[in-house]
């Protein structure tokens, strides 16, 4: 293996993800990008192997990504990202027989929340409530701490959520909007039951990090390669569902401002 | 702004994202050009904030959220340029009736074949929008000269109005009781026609997934041809055990023969060995046996395959008669194949020996000296006959005197 290759950090949060990457990793041979990946199974272990230099591209979800640039003293490169992930909000979804007409009535009851270092599910979600006045410690959680590791890229906690304010275990549930919309629009969201309260800011998703020392070759070659990726190009298509994008874009940072402070002043 | 243009509107009522309203904006977004305007008249609040990001993940612009005068949001779309289907939207098609019935034939008219497909299509119908970037599909019959001659929607509606029934359709109660040499010969007969029909029936199966289904009417005929030949297989078999004669020999000469049909890769020249040469000679096969038959379940057995046969040549010949017309170098390629068979049929002397036997005992309706005699001169006469009727044939496909009679020497002593 030569030092052209790129070697690329990704998490296996899913079985799909050996089929993204075998697939990302043959059209970027095929483009002159010489590429391989590993897997990790938690996005700490992706990280420190990144800092230390074992990987030349990390995969990360926002957390992160601003964990990498706050190890970098934000000297990180950030080489792209997907349109899905730019503009994400979170929201408080209310059961309509649960009285809650605004925000501040979720003190007292019980709100349904992702995993610890989900992002969309958690993190963000209770920051902005706390900003926006609500008294967390007023209000009972319910914790879905499922796949820990994997920064709620499965998902499987905000379904966990939805379920919980479906049966009514919870009154309440915090989820991103991507699960949101996207299981409106599979048919999975009974609305005579469950209707969105409130929207959170907006925020950025999942980044490509690299070292600022990085062969600045291999970065050329790696945004080539990415951005050449096209909808309608069957092969490329079949991975761009998979990893649930059409377009890539380019970096922006602004996105992650809101994390960064949640991460300054943590919430429970 | 109150007032930008939408080109179309739909009121959606209070309907949530996830409570139908999709089934109300996706078939309109899909009768809009990209960048075409829809608006979505709602009271249901929650749009305020689900449609921008169903829009944005969907590759809709969301262009604004408009007060109205009334108590309802107005939220602009504009249709994304990812997805768009390929091609132009059915309109204006109705189909032709004539008296109460709606052809195969009337459907080809109106929807025309094109003469090249593409195989990224996939299974989509002809005449629907594809949307772009499916998968190629490994379907190689993709030019129409090739695969769809003009006559195949109207041979399909003949078979599908031919078919018939070979458990009720046959006078089985008419078996009689035949000498046992009789029943031994119609046993071998019978065995020898069955395994012949097993490879028509195997042969088009092969050529049908590589279809592409912009012809459709070809696998749609083929799919016929394979049932006729599923049924002749039934009939075949019934017959040859319902008077106790049994299941005779199957010849090695048979089972070379049949091979080499099998292993064929082109499809063109599969329709030409097996119906053109193939299934044409066993038309005359099937008429000799219906005049010698013993009874009339035999007869009528043979009789209803062969009308299903005479479609299956008829459908081998228009379509190699129309491939020959727009490739000239098909003759030689034909030529070719019938030689390349031969070639490895070579060690092959004459029909397999316990078919001629049973076609001379048949023939001669008994087992005396003289009438087996009578039996050997009538198959003699059928292998002229067959000989004479491929010639005939093959000069209806397309080739001339010398090179039918060529190709009729070479054809396989075993008939199919
Ligand atoms: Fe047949
Ligand atoms: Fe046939």
């Amino acid at each position: 293996m030569s030092d052209e290759t790129i070697l690329l950090g990704a998490v296996a949060y899913d079985a799909k993800v050996v089929t993204i990457w075998e697939g990302i990793r043959d059209h970027f041979n095929q483009n002159g990008a010489p590429m391989d990946f590993v897997l990790f199974s938690n996005y700490e272990r992706q990280v420190e192997l990144l800092l230390k230099g074992h990987i030349d591209v990390a995969w990360n979800t926002p957390l992160a990504h601003v964990r990498v640039q706050q190890q970098t003293d934000n000297r990180s490169i950030s080489l792209g990202t997907r349109d899905s992930d730019q503009d994400f909000h979170s929201r408080v979804v209310v059961r309509n027989d649960s009285g809650i007409e605004s925000i501040k009535d979720l003190e007292g009851k019980t709100l349904a929340v992702g995993s610890r270092d989900s992002t969309q599910a958690r993190i963000l979600p209770l920051h902005f409530l706390r900003a926006e006045g609500v008294e967390l410690t007023k209000v009972n959680l319910l914790k879905f701490d499922t796949d820990v590791g994997k920064h709620g890229d499965t998902g499987t906690s905000e379904i966990d959520v939805l379920e919980a304010v479906a049966d009514g275990r919870a009154q309440a549930g915090t989820v991103g909007d991507l699960i949101w919309v996207n299981e409106q629009s599979a048919g999975h969201v009974d609305a005579n039951l469950i209707r969105s309260l409130w929207t959170t800011p907006p925020f950025d998703h999942c980044m490509f990090d690299v070292l600022p020392d990085l062969d600045a070759g291999k970065i050329e070659r790696f945004k080539k390669a990415l951005f050449g990726m096209t909808w309608d190009v069957p092969e490329h298509r079949r991975l761009l569902e998979l990893e649930g994008l059409k377009v890539w874009m380019p970096p922006r940072e602004d996105g992650y401002n809101s994390l960064r402070d949640a991460l300054a002043s943590p919430t429970p | 702004m109150q007032n930008e243009n939408a080109a179309l509107a739909i009121d959606g009522g209070d309907l949530a994202l996830g409570a139908g309203l999709l089934a109300l904006i996706r078939p309109a977004l899909d009768l809009l050009e990209p960048g075409g305007v829809l608006a979505v008249n709602s009271v249901n609040q929650a749009l305020r904030d689900d449609l921008p990001r169903w829009c944005q993940l969907q590759h809709h612009e969301y262009r604004e959220r408009q007060k109205t005068d009334q108590d309802y949001d107005r939220h602009l779309i504009a249709r994304g340029s990812l997805s768009v289907p390929l091609g132009e939207r059915e309109s204006g098609i109705t189909l032709p009736q004539h008296e109460g019935h709606i052809s195969a034939e009337d459907v080809l008219n109106s929807i025309p074949m094109p003469e090249h497909a593409d195989p990224t299509s996939g299974f989509a119908p002809r005449g629907a929008r594809v949307e772009p970037g499916g998968p190629r599909y490994p379907f190689s019959l993709l030019d129409r000269e090739h695969v769809a001659p003009p006559e195949v929607a109207k041979l399909y509606d003949q078979a599908i109005a031919a078919q018939w029934n070979a458990n009720t359709d046959i006078p089985w109660d008419k078996t009689p009781k035949l000498p046992d040499a009789i029943e031994r010969a119609l046993g071998q007969v019978f065995t020898f026609l069955a395994e012949n029909e097993l490879s028509a029936l195997y042969l088009p199966s092969k050529f049908i997934s590589r279809i592409h289904p912009s012809y459709v009417e070809t696998a749609m005929f083929l799919s016929t041809q394979m049932a006729d030949e599923a049924r002749h297989i039934d009939v075949f078999l019934k017959r040859a055990r319902a008077g106790g004669g049994g299941l005779g020999v199957s010849s090695a000469t048979t089972s070379q023969s049949l091979l080499s049909l099998l292993e064929l890769e082109d499809f063109t020249e599969a329709a030409f060995l097996l119906s053109v040469l193939g299934e044409g000679t066993f038309l005359d096969l099937l008429t000799f046996i219906e005049d010698h038959a013993p009874d009339e379940v035999t007869a009528e057995v043979v009789r209803r395959a062969r009308n299903d046969e005479a479609r299956h040549v008829h459908f081998g010949l228009v379509h190699v008669r129309h491939a020959l017309v727009h490739d000239e170098s098909l003759y030689s390629r034909l030529e070719a194949a019938v030689r390349r068979r031969a070639a490895t049929l070579s060690n092959v002397g004459g029909a397999p020996e316990p078919l001629q036997d049973g076609l001379t005992v048949l023939a001669a309706g008994s087992t005396t000296a003289k009438a087996i005699g009578r039996g050997h001169d009538a198959f003699r006469e059928l292998l002229h006959t067959m000989h004479e009727s491929r010639v005939k044939r093959l000069e209806h496909a397309g080739f001339t005197v010398e090179q039918a009679q060529t190709l009729s020497d070479l054809h396989t002593p075993n008939f199919m």
